[in-house]
């Protein structure tokens, strides 16, 4: 009624005006609605699923990475908490990329060409977290993290790194971790492996890589526009830590091993040698010593360039475990393949006499006996006692190359032992058949002869050497060397226990390696060992020297000794008709030159600290260099 | 009996009507409905100030700055209640003069990002007058309009309005600020059909605006507004740049759900996701956190409110208060449906806030100078006027 009140419709008030704007407001808020219903509700699972994808993330949890215990519960590695630096290079702009670079290596005290080098050779995606630095001290790490804005892309995380206990004195069995290489990250991916992750890659790190490693654990984590992790929201998945290793090793006796060894390379002059103790009955090895070491909890703080190229560059090859991956000429040590072969094949027995002489000639060749005079007939406690070459150069022709062969693999020579370190090698076992196919020849007879003192072409690891002997101590039974006793679960279980395992029976009847323990004992007992037989304890063993190398300007060549000693259970009083050793030695003194047998004197000094024996029978006279090959 | 103009009220006026009369002709819907939405922008304040990682309740965040903005602006509506609109009329001319003073201040002395020129500073306060200076176009255009009388049919009353609008929509232009101005435009699109301008001269000015987009397309916009007005069209966003933005709030308005997620769990905001959760962009946050119930009683509210606003107008024996309705209602609902439609994707990005809810002090206090003039128009069509 009151819409024209005035009699005159106002043109400023009409109806349909009204109407038409009205059904504008409801197409407006209609369409609005429209839209909101079509992203809301159609898609809204689909909108909701892209904005969990952009602000959470699902990330791996580290798993703590196992432990290594030596055979008395020492903790030998465990994990420590540090700080790392890390890029992901695709949250970092190309633009700024060198100013970033360059204020993070003024912070790291790094060289930027280092930092850009690392970023390059990212093995993973640019998504990936690329590690720049590890073991940053706290104060660079609050720098860098609280620089945030103005270091995009960097990231500082804690993370465990391996903390060695005794570093050196294990460095070459324990190994060392470090950062998956470009090459192995595709095969590592599929085993869940990420691109900044560590692997064992020496020693028990990388052997026991799987059962260590443990698996990782997810979680989701939060994160803003810019990629940073704001928090975490939710454990999908637990880490399951790594398992444990108890290993063999006893570190008294591992300490033992490398002070005496020790010694004597400073004595002499020596930058390289190997001494092993381990457990005949067993194949269990308590002590594994190679010199030059080197320290591994520098892999473990990120080793630098300038620190791995020396260490690479050394001529003595630190990083090599000199026990297990490098093989050298055994010298008279291995009369033992020889003396056992002749026996066995009853070319000779315990009491046929063998004439030995200043020489045997072989066609033009002369062949010396090692001090150029002999013993004249000898039997095989003499022969093996006074390492007479003569003798063996005539066993070795009875048997023949092949022969010989076959005897030298019975005692696990020519291939490796199966030890739980990895890059094990070999060593040679010359036969008609290898010389043959390397190089293009039968085995000559004075190559034969050579053959059977651990001369020409025979290469042995000192691992073999001892593995060899350690089954003449135990009566014949050849064990795979083993490093680690236990695999102790997460929860302390062990889950795989020690057990002995055995490469095979050798096939010899039990006198025959009677007969060569006691020769063993009569190197000891003819002093040729010199005062090894005054000590309180019974030893039987074999020293070697081997020539190597070129000759010098006199025609003389350098030369390395070896000695392989055991003793029976009841160290003072047994005896060796039984065999139950508990303990065989071997010692390696490379490029030695001295004047007595430098491997003989170390073992002696380990047997002295081993069974705390107060006399010192050491000679240092013995130690003295001189190019005279003087004693075998 | 002619139509009787009102005109400004004299003083014996005020005697002869009863407080309570002018209570009844108050419309209290209209200040619920204004109240409410003035609530959620408050609500959304708080949670925006939460998100960020402040103390709500601390000083200088934007749920503080708000509660004074919302005391500001219902004083300002009280007083523009109290104030008799008839005035208005009477002041059209210095009132017209006011609002290009404020524009060309605002250029002259004026801050912004960039070059721009926005809005003033005073102290801890910022005030963008382009706000103040829809309200000042709504009340000349009114005037203008109701002043035309019966010659509304006539090409002049268009021109004449078109004439007016210019120079103010020029001024913001120059800011540059495009929201504004097209804002200006709606209103006089709303206000000329309210009017009852012929159809047929509606129709010629509907063409000749069409006809001049291609030339304003070249040469009277920047290349970053034509990249934010087109950005909308593109169906797989460019997430890098201007686009970015645009895609954020889609996927904060979409996963959202029925019910949303909750007061302050919005996600994207809090990720940072969102850059300006605050500002035009709060309705993302909104829907995200409300969800589509809540965004539909916000919808509802807006139109309850409009509503309102048309029957002021309706109700008005006064032409300007029908015109200076119309104003409003256009002004209201083009900026709900380019400001929403600009978060969901179908509108370009231009810098319109959404009414009563966007954060800005300018907007409320405008807004509430509008209702209030509304709500005076109201209370002074008393019988007792004529």
């Amino acid at each position: 009624m009151n819409t024209f009140l005035d009699g005159k419709p106002l043109s400023t008030r009409r109806f349909s005006r009204y109407l038409v704007f009205g059904l504008v407001v409801v197409l407006a808020v209609g369409t609005l609605t429209a839209r909101l219903f079509y992203l809301q509700i159609t898609n809204g699972t689909e909108y909701a699923a892209i904005s969990t994808r952009q602000r959470t993330v699902d990330e791996p949890i580290p798993a703590p990475r196992g432990y290594m215990y030596d055979r008395n519960g020492r903790l030998l590695v465990k994990n420590v908490p540090t700080f790392a630096v890390k890029i992901r290079p695709a949250d970092l702009p190309d633009d700024r990329r060198d100013e970033v670079v360059a204020r993070l290596a003024a912070l790291l005290r790094m060289d930027p060409a280092e930092i850009n080098g690392t970023i390059d050779g990212n093995p993973g995606s640019a998504f990936d977290l690329v590690r720049v630095a590890q073991d940053v001290d706290k104060r660079t790490a609050q720098l860098i993290s609280e620089a945030g804005f103005d270091l995009p892309g960097v990231d500082v995380a804690v993370e465990a790194r391996r903390q060695y206990t005794d570093g050196p004195l294990m460095s070459q069995l324990l190994g060392y971790t470090g950062p998956v290489s470009a090459e192995q990250l595709p095969d590592l991916r599929e085993k869940g492996y990420q691109p900044d992750d560590l692997l064992g890659k020496a020693g028990l790190e990388a052997e026991y890589e799987t059962e260590l490693r443990g698996t990782y654990g997810i979680q989701t984590v939060a994160r803003d526009k810019t990629g940073r992790r704001t928090q975490v929201l939710q454990t999908v998945k637990d880490a399951v830590p790594g398992a444990s290793l108890r290993l063999t090793i006893d570190t008294t006796t591992q300490r033992e091993a490398q002070k005496a060894l020790k010694w004597a390379m400073d004595k002499v002059g020596m930058t390289r040698g190997v001494v092993i103790a381990m457990n005949p009955q067993t194949g269990e090895i308590l002590a594994m010593v190679s010199l030059p070491t080197y320290d591994n909890n520098q892999f473990a703080r990120g080793i630098s360039q300038t620190a791995y190229k020396k260490l690479l560059q050394n001529k003595d090859k630190p990083l090599l475990n000199h026990a297990i991956q490098a093989h050298y000429a055994p010298g008279s040590t291995y009369k033992l393949v020889t003396g056992t072969g002749g026996l066995a094949d009853r070319d000779i027995n315990e009491s046929t006499k063998v004439l030995t002489r200043p020489f045997l000639t072989l066609g033009q060749t002369k062949f010396y006996e090692w001090n150029h005079r002999g013993w004249g007939p000898c039997d095989i406690y003499c022969g093996f006692g006074h390492s007479s070459d003569t003798f063996f150069y005539q066993v070795a022709g009875m048997l023949g190359s092949d022969r010989l062969a076959y005897w030298a693999r019975q005692y696990g020579f020519g291939q490796p032992t199966g030890i739980d370190l990895p890059g094990e090698v070999g060593g040679i076992v010359p036969n008609n058949a290898w010389k043959q196919q390397t190089l293009g020849a039968p085995m000559f007879p004075g190559e034969t002869y050579q053959a059977g003192i651990g001369q020409g072409y025979d290469a042995v690891t000192p691992l073999q050497l001892i593995n060899a002997y350690a089954a003449l101590a135990n009566g014949g039974t050849l064990y795979q060397p083993q490093l680690v006793r236990e695999i102790v679960g997460p929860d302390g279980k062990v889950v795989r226990p020690f057990s002995r395992k055995v490469l095979h029976k050798l096939k010899v009847k039990p006198a025959v390696l009677r007969v060569m323990r006691e020769a063993a004992r009569s190197t000891v007992t003819l002093r040729h060992t010199y005062n090894l037989v005054d000590m309180p304890i019974k030893i039987a063993g074999k020293s070697g020297t081997a020539e190597f190398g070129t000759p010098d300007a006199q025609g003389r060549l350098p030369y390395s000794s070896f000695f392989v000693g055991f003793t029976p259970k009841d160290p003072r009083n047994g005896s060796f008709e039984n065999h139950d050793s508990r303990l065989i030695v071997m010692a390696f003194a490379h490029d030695s030159r001295t004047k007595g047998n430098a491997a003989t004197e170390i073992v002696k000094y380990f047997f002295q600290l081993h069974y705390g024996i107060k006399k010192d029978y050491r000679l240092p006279e013995n130690l003295q260099r001189t190019n005279f090959y003087s004693n075998d | 009996m002619g139509v009787i103009r009102a005109e400004p009220a004299r003083v014996t006026d005020w005697a002869a009507k009863s407080v309570g009369a002018a209570w009844r002709a108050f419309d209290l819907q209209l200040v619920v409905y204004a109240g409410l939405l003035v609530a959620t922008g408050l609500v959304m304040a708080y949670t925006n100030s939460v998100e960020n990682g402040s103390t709500p309740l601390e000083a200088g965040t934007t749920f503080t700055r708000g509660l004074m903005w919302a005391g500001i602006a219902a004083v300002t509506f009280i007083l523009a209640t109290a104030f008799d609109y008839r005035w208005l009329k009477t002041l059209s001319w210095p009132v017209y003069a006011l609002q290009l003073g404020l524009l060309l201040l605002t250029l002259a002395i004026g801050d912004g990002i960039g070059n721009s020129a926005r809005w003033i500073t005073v102290g801890p306060l910022t005030f963008q007058f382009s706000e103040l200076a829809k309200i000042l176009m709504i009340i000349v255009l009114a005037n203008w309009l109701a002043g035309r009388g019966r010659r509304l049919d006539s090409i002049t009353t268009i021109l004449g309005a078109g004439i007016l609008v210019a120079p103010p929509l020029a001024l913001v232009m120059l800011q540059p600020d495009l929201g504004t101005s097209l804002v200006f435009g709606a209103i006089l699109v709303g206000m000329l059909w309210m009017s009852g301008t012929s159809l047929k001269w509606l129709g010629a000015m509907a063409a000749a605006v069409i006809a001049m987009v291609p030339v304003a397309w070249t040469y009277l916009l920047r290349d970053y507004q034509k990249e934010r007005l087109t950005s909308f069209l593109n169906t797989k966003p460019d997430i890098t740049d201007s686009g970015y933005q645009l895609y954020q709030s889609q996927i904060a308005v979409g996963s959202g759900g029925w019910f949303g997620r909750g007061l302050t769990n919005g996600t994207q905001a809090q990720g940072d996701f969102l850059p300006v959760q605050s500002t035009d962009f709060v309705f993302s946050v909104l829907a995200e956190e409300l969800g589509f119930i809540g965004a539909i009683v916000l919808f509802l509210l807006f139109v309850l409110l409009l509503w309102r606003v048309l029957i002021a107008g309706w109700r008005s024996r006064d032409p300007f208060g029908t015109l200076f309705s119309a104003g409003i209602a256009s002004m209201v609902l083009f900026q709900l449906f380019v400001n929403v439609g600009m978060v969901m994707g179908i509108m370009p990005i231009t810098g319109i806030p959404l009414p009563f809810v966007t954060h800005g002090g300018a907007s409320l206090v405008s807004i509430a100078i509008g209702l209030g003039i509304l709500q005076s128009i109201n209370i002074r069509q008393t019988r007792a006027e004529w």
